[in-house]
Order: C-alpha cells, then structure tokens, then sequence
C-alpha cells in the first residue's frame, strides 16, 4: 500500500467535511455576525432524524430507510427547516443584540437542542447503517481508498461549486453577498433583511445536512455528543479562514483535515492521544500570527 | 401634497440629541440642499428620512404615506433612494453587480437592462469597468457609481449626503453636472446634504440650514450665500446665549 | 449634594459586604432547616458562586466572553488531587505522578491554595497569548484552549487517569468552607473591579479604540484580570473535587461551561450582583427541577420529569433572558448602600 496517497485522501475527505461545517458557520456569520454555536447540533439534529427515536443501541431506520434520491432531497430539508426555525424562534428576536449576546444564546440553543436529542433517543451511541457498501475500498493510483472517501471529497467540491454560483448567478445570491458587506446599505437599497439571512439560515441547514449524510456513512455511528466536535473545529477553520470569508472557511477547513492526518500519521505513538490538543495550539498559533485569519482582507478591524 | 414632509423630527443616539423639532416640506421635482456645520444633523435628518436611523419624535411622510416605523427596504419601495456619505458602494462585488442590487424592488423589469445601459452611457468610466470590483474604482467613480446604483431602484425622490466629501474639485463640479441633468431627464426630487454654501449657491435651488439640531434658516442658496444668517450658523452663538 | 469621594469608596464596598450578607443567609437558612442533601446542594452552589464570581472578574471586567474557565476549574480540581492523595493510591491509580507530586501528602488548605496558583500560572502563560487577540476571535481561542486542556486531561493516563474517574478525596468541602472561599472570592471581585486596573478595564471595555489611544494598555489589564480570575476558579476546581470525592475530565467541559455561562448571563454580566444573583436563582431552578425528575409522588401517580429537561429548561430561561433583558436580571446594576450624601 501506498502512504502518500492514502494520507491525500484522508486529508482530502476529512477537510471536505470540516470545510463544509465550516461554510455554514461563515455564511451566517458573514450576513448577521452572529457567531452560531448550535451549528453542530444541526449536525447532530440531521442525523437522528435518519433513525426512529428508541434508546436502543442499534438504531432502526425512520428516513434512512428511504431510497436515496427521496432521503438527500428530504433530509437537506430538514436541516434547513431547523436552522431557519432557529432564526425564526431565537436571532430574529435578536436583531439589535451585540454579537456577543448572539453568540451566547446560539450556546444555549445548541445545548437545548441536544439535550433534546438526548431526552428523545438517550445518551446512549447508536450504530447506525446508511450505505455500507460505500465504504468498501477501491484501488486507485497505488492506495486503497474507501469509495466513500472520493464521494466525499466530489460531495465537497459539488457543493462549493453550487454554493459559489448560487451566490454568482442568483439574485438571492447577490442580495446574500452585498448584506454580508454592508448590510444597511443593502437594505436602503431594497434588499430584504428577513429574506437574505432566512436564506442564509437555509443554506446554512442544508449544509449541516450534508455534513450529517457523510458522517454518518462514514462513521456508522449516531452520538448525541457528535455535534460539538466537528463545531468546534469548523469554528476554528472559519476563525482561521478570516470571519465571515467563505472561500477562507473552504481552504481553513481542507488545511485543519490536513494538519490533522499529518499529526495522525507523524506524531510518536505515545502523543497521538494528544493531538487534538496539538492541533488546538497549532491554531492558536495561526490565530496570534494572523489575528484576522489567514485569508483576510482588511475590512474587520474597527476603523478609527 | 408634499413630495416629502418633515414634521417635528427628532432623533437621539441614547442621550445624545442629534435633531429636535424638524420640520420643512419638499415639493415634487424641488432641489433642496441641506446646509450647516459638522455636528448640526445633516446627516442624521437623512438617515432618519430613509429609515437607518429611528425617530424619537415626530412624523416623516412621503406621498402622504407616513415612514416613521417603515424598515428601510419598505422605505426604498415607496421610491426613494439614498446616497450616502462616504459612497458606501460594495466594493466586493463588481460595478454591474452594484448597479444590480437596487433592481430587486422593480416591478418593470423590462427596462432594467436599458436603464443599466443608461447608467453606463451617463458614466462611460463604469460601462469599461463593469466587470471590475467596485473597490478597484477612484474616489469620483465610486460616487458616480454609488449615483448609478441609487438610480437603479427607479426612484421619484433621492437623497445624496454629502457628494463632494474627498473628491478634487473639477470631480465635483462633474458630479453636480450630472446630478442636475438627471433631476432634468428624469423629474427628480433631490435633496443634497452639502457644507459648501458657495456650492449649492452655484448650482442652485434651495437651502434648509440646520444648527444644533435646528432648523435656523430655509430659503433660496443664492440669496443664503450673501446673508448673515449663514455666518450666523456657522459662527454665530445660540440666540439664548447673547445678551440682548 | 453629592456624595464625597470617601463616601462613594464606602457605598461601593457595602456591595460584597451585603453580597456576603446573603451568601450567609443563604447558608445558615439551609444548615438549620435543610437536610443533608439540602447542605449538598447549598456546598454545590457556593462553589458555583466562587467559579462564576472567579469567571466574572475576568468576563465582566475586560467584556471578553471566556469559554476556557473550565479548564482552568479542571487544572486546579486535579492539582488538589495530586497534592491531598494518599501516596499509596497514587503510586496505584496515577503512576506516572513526578516523584515530588506522587509523595505529596499535604493539608486541604495550602494544596486549595496552590491549585489556585497553579491555576493562576497557567492563566498567565495561555492569557499571554489568548489575549493578544480581540473580541470573538478571543472568545474562540479561549474555546481551543478549553478543548486542549480537555484532551490533555482525558488522554494523560498516568498522570490524571484519562477518562476513569479519580476517587477517594478527602470530602471536606461541606458549605462552611465553601461559604468561606465564596466570601473571600467576593471580596477579591470587588477589590479587583474598584482598584486602578480593574477601572482601566472597564473604560475601555465600551471602545477598544478609544482605549488604545488613551494609552490604557488593556492588553497588561486583560491578563492581571485573567490571572486573578483563574486562581479562584482553579480553588473552585479544588473545592469541587473534595466536595463529591471524584474527579472525571468530563465534569470541566460543556457542561459546566454552559451552566455557568447561564449563570453569568442571567443574573447579568455587567454586575458582580449579577454573578451572585445569577449562581442563588439558577441553583435554586436547577435543585427544583433535579428533584422534579426524581418524581414527585401526586397522589397515587408519580410525576417525573425526563432526564435532560434540566438543561433544557435552562437554555430555554437563557435565551428568554438574552431577549427580554439582555442586561440580566440586575441590569448591571450593583446592590449597594448609599451612604451620606442625596
């Protein structure tokens, strides 16, 4: 077996996941600044909603047992239906908050909706079975990759593309990236404020969605606890990549799934335990070096 | 019926008065400059008419419809548009991008496209540069841009604040030319928020003068520009605080 | 007139002297009438009073949400623990102890004290670098922060025993101590909020420009804010452990950072009364609705509620609070005597 390819798609796949967690933290960041910490559990949220709520510890199929072409469709739905019922229910009460406030109660809202979650199906971790037959492996250029890796990463690079000419090509798109820059002066323009950041909030879901499907697949196993993980270090790529820039989340995200299997793979036996906590420093780091992000441009520090 | 009216306006950031008891009308295709020194509310009397800012008291109607309340994309449907101080153009987003962001409230898209056309037979400079980011352009592009783009709502009734700040001065002579030569084609209402008194006197029309959050003068710019009350305004002291 | 400057000094010092007022109510109320698992509770929520007050000084000081202070809450609960062992269960459970720790065999007090400081150590060297950013991207930084000291902890075998719990301290954390540590960490709240620093921090809190140019160096008052609030979240850590007897790295993450957050935010950022307001009401919330999922026995049927609707019911009074009164519940207010003076 061949080493470098096969870190290459590690890292490939696992970025895709991480940037696409990533984007819907930047979209909603870039047009409402809110820091939006219940992302994760739009994640979580996705996934249980393949399976019918027991506290058994295999999980029986509720939309999982529906054929593909009905269970993307339906399930990108449903987590766009939650995150703009977030919007509706919590931020949009929120309109004149500080950031801060925001980002709090985003908290609270991401722990509420988990702990639904785990009031409904137990804390209990599921195995959970969508399309086994993804990850048997297949051989390609000397390494044998799980098919599932390159769905993975041709998930990500549909889904970038899409959202790149949804916001080129569609007036949603153009409203959506003038509020993200000066959302006043959108509005003295007509632009709707409820529309762009439902919008938002909608591709943000569905996003949450996707990531959910290849968690899932990949995994097999549905954890209440899912969530704060992959939130956590989408946050990380979407501060890395510069607030609210969403080719910065994109690239931040592909550069955590790297720096991650690289330490994976070239850390010492004994510290591997540890390294997520090297892979936090190393972010810290980039943060103390690059304080706006690595991708920034100069729009975010406070004028004088 | 006015095309806009002021009645007792006042706006406060907190505690801070910013304009207490405003009031003046404009009629539909009048030219109106808004005059006085910093700190007076110039600014805040035109982001109070467009809804960025709320009023703390008093009534503000276009059309006899009331604004006061309105978000500013309800405001922006009811045609009127806002220039605004500093230009505020998306400098993310290209020039024809700009332009495009205000189309979203018309109900005649047919003419959009012309009106772009028009937009760039008006400012040649944008029409080479459409596919340009918009903060690419000069300081008098972005102002010819943010104009363009404010005329892309298809509006009856705009505000420009302040159009001349940081720009050269052959550049503002152009970019009143142009100003004026839309209100012609189009029966615009303009109102102009402009420090420059010798300015508005040159171009013409007329003149509210605000002091202190105050309406302390209101009538012809040309005939402004010669009295007292305008060095009044500007270095005079508050009525009550001269002994008599 | 006016109150005197003297005057003003005294009225702001009656507000941890009535805050502490309270705090002994609170506790003499409960030790008289409560049972022993009323006294749990009371010594449960007095430490929480010494960890959100700790959390306050940084957070309501220099306005920077923190989400780290749990890690700095588990670095002083494991630091007691190395400390007070017995060497025997130590040599056994956390083998690779430094010798000078795996013999460590000292008093409760001095080792609270030390795992205050060594808390207040590591607070220097993180808030040395977390600091240097500003506003959210610190906020996230202080979240990485959290996560590493969360896998260090949960993945250190020999040392803090990873994942398997850390047993057999000694509980004394019954609510006199933890009354004492509240009080005292009260009283540093309001030493620190009124002395030069803690003033710099707060005028520039509103406009980090303006601050810069008046040459207030918010970046040296950040980290003197970070500091003093860690050690008493690292005594809180310790208070926490010798208070159930068993350590667990999962009992310094989300969790408790959450509830405590809640805290903050609902009794009001802006206000150590607000710290102290926020810990009494959601402690008391939280005690009635553990005991409503125990089940409460109406008539023949008995009422539970699921486990989880704690939390639940929580977030819910958070966000409700964060809409209709984002100051909290004390406006950022303090509860003071005026005295002297109209």
């Amino acid at each position: 077996m061949n080493a470098i390819p096969q870190l290459f798609f590690d890292a490939m796949s696992l970025g895709g996941i991480y940037a696409m967690a990533a984007l819907g933290i930047a979209l909603i960041f870039g047009v409402m600044k809110l820091v939006n910490f219940a992302h994760g559990e739009y994640i979580a949220f996705c996934v249980f909603a393949l399976i019918v709520p027991s506290t058994d510890a295999v999980a029986v199929m509720f939309l999982g047992k529906a054929p593909a072409f009905v269970l993307i469709p339906t399930l990108l739905c449903v987590g766009a239906l939650v995150a703009v019922g977030s919007e509706f229910f919590v931020f949009r009460h929120m309109r004149k908050a500080t950031p801060v406030a925001m980002m709090i109660s985003s908290f609270a809202l991401g722990f509420v909706i988990q702990n639904t979650l785990l009031l409904i199906y137990s804390s209990r971790p599921k195995a959970i079975s969508l399309w086994p037959e993804l990850n048997m492996p297949i051989d390609l250029i000397g390494a044998s990759i799980p098919l599932l890796q390159i769905i993975v990463i041709l998930t990500t690079l549909i889904v970038v593309v899409t959202l790149a000419l949804l916001l080129k090509k569609t007036r949603i798109g153009l409203e959506m990236r003038a509020a993200a820059e000066n959302f006043t002066m959108a509005r003295l323009l007509g632009v709707r404020a409820n529309v762009v950041i439902t919008g938002a909030f909608a591709l943000s879901g569905a996003l949450a969605a996707a990531v959910a499907l290849i968690m899932v697949t990949q995994t097999g196993v549905a954890d209440v606890r899912m969530g704060g993980q992959i939130m956590l270090v989408a946050f990380i790529a979407t501060v890395i990549g510069g607030l609210g820039s969403l080719p910065g989340a994109v690239a931040a995200g592909f550069l955590i799934g790297a720096a991650s299997v690289i330490l994976q793979g070239f850390l010492p036996l004994e510290a591997r335990p540890f390294r997520d906590a090297f892979l936090y420093t190393l972010v810290i780091v980039s943060l103390l070096l690059r304080p706006d992000g690595l991708f920034a441009s100069n729009s975010t520090k406070p004028r004088v | 019926m006015s095309k806009l009216g002021v009645y007792d306006v006042a706006v406060r950031y907190g505690k801070v008065p910013a304009l207490s008891d405003v009031s003046f009308s404009v009629e539909e295709g009048e030219r109106v400059f808004i005059s006085g020194p910093n700190g007076a509310g110039k600014s805040s009397l035109l982001k109070a008419i467009c809804g960025a800012v709320p009023t703390s008291h008093g009534r503000i109607e276009v059309d006899g419809d009331v604004l006061n309340g309105r978000s500013p994309e309800a405001i922006a449907r009811l045609g009127l548009t806002m220039v605004p101080e500093g230009r505020e153009i998306f400098g993310t987003l290209t020039v024809e991008e700009n332009l495009r962001v205000g189309t979203g409230i018309r109900r005649d898209k047919s003419a959009i496209e012309t009106d772009i056309d028009e937009v760039y037979q008006n400012f040649s400079i944008l029409g080479e540069r459409r596919h340009a980011n918009a903060g690419a352009l000069s300081g008098g592009q972005q102002q010819m841009l943010a104009i363009g783009r404010g005329l892309m709502t298809n509006p009856k009734l705009m505000l420009v604040d302040e159009p001349s700040l940081g720009l050269a001065p052959n550049i503002v002579d152009q970019v009143y030319e142009t100003l004026v030569n839309l209100q012609k084609d189009r029966g615009l209402t303009l109102i102009i928020v402009e420090q420059s008194s010798a300015r508005a006197a040159r171009v013409g029309g007329r003149m509210v003068l605000l002091r202190g959050g105050n309406v302390v003068g209101d009538g012809d710019a040309a005939k402004f520009a010669e009295s007292d009350l305008l060095k009044e305004a500007y270095f005079g002291q508050d009525k009550s605080e001269v002994p008599s | 007139m006016a109150q005197t400057h003297k005057q003003k000094r005294l009225s702001a010092w009656s507000t941890p002297v009535l805050l502490i007022a309270i705090l002994l109510v609170f506790t003499v109320l409960i030790t008289v009438f409560g049972d022993k698992s009323l006294a749990r509770m009371a010594a449960q929520t007095l430490i929480r009073v010494t960890f959100v007050v700790g959390l306050w000084i940084f957070v309501g000081n220099s306005g920077v949400v923190s989400f780290g202070h749990a890690g700095y809450m588990a670095i002083g609960a494991y630091c007691s623990a190395w400390l007070t062992l017995k060497p025997q269960m130590k040599g056994l459970f956390l083998p690779d102890l430094w010798p000078f720790l795996a013999n460590a065999e000292w008093h409760v007090f001095p080792a609270a004290v030390a795992s205050g400081l060594l808390a207040a150590f590591v607070a220097l060297l993180s808030g040395a670098a977390i600091l240097r950013l500003s506003g959210i991207a610190a906020s996230i930084a202080t979240f990485a922060f959290l996560a590493i000291i969360y896998t260090v902890y949960s993945s250190w075998e020999g040392v803090t025993g990873a994942t398997s719990s850390v047993v057999g301290l000694a509980r004394y954390s019954d609510q006199w101590v933890t009354f004492g540590w509240a009080s005292v960490t009260v009283l540093a709240a309001a030493w620190y909020a009124n002395s030069s620093s803690g003033l710099a921090l707060r005028a520039s809190r509103e406009d980090e420009v303006a601050a810069d140019a008046s040459g207030i160096n918010m970046y040296r008052h950040r980290l003197i804010s970070l500091v003093v609030s860690a050690f008493f979240t690292g005594v809180a850590g310790a208070l926490f452990g010798h208070s159930l007897g068993v350590l667990n790295p999962s009992s310094f993450y989300l969790g408790v950072t959450f509830i405590t957050l809640a805290m903050l935010v609902v009794g009001g950022i802006g206000s150590l009364t607000g710290a102290v307001t926020g810990v009494l009401v959601l402690s008391i919330i939280i005690e009635a609705l553990v005991r409503m999922e125990r089940g409460m026995e109406i008539g023949e049927t008995t009422l539970a509620l699921p486990t989880g609707a704690q939390e639940i019911i929580i977030g819910i009074i958070m966000i409700l609070v964060l809409i209709l009164r984002p100051a909290g519940l004390t406006g950022g207010r303090e509860l003071r005597l005026r005295i002297g003076g109209r």
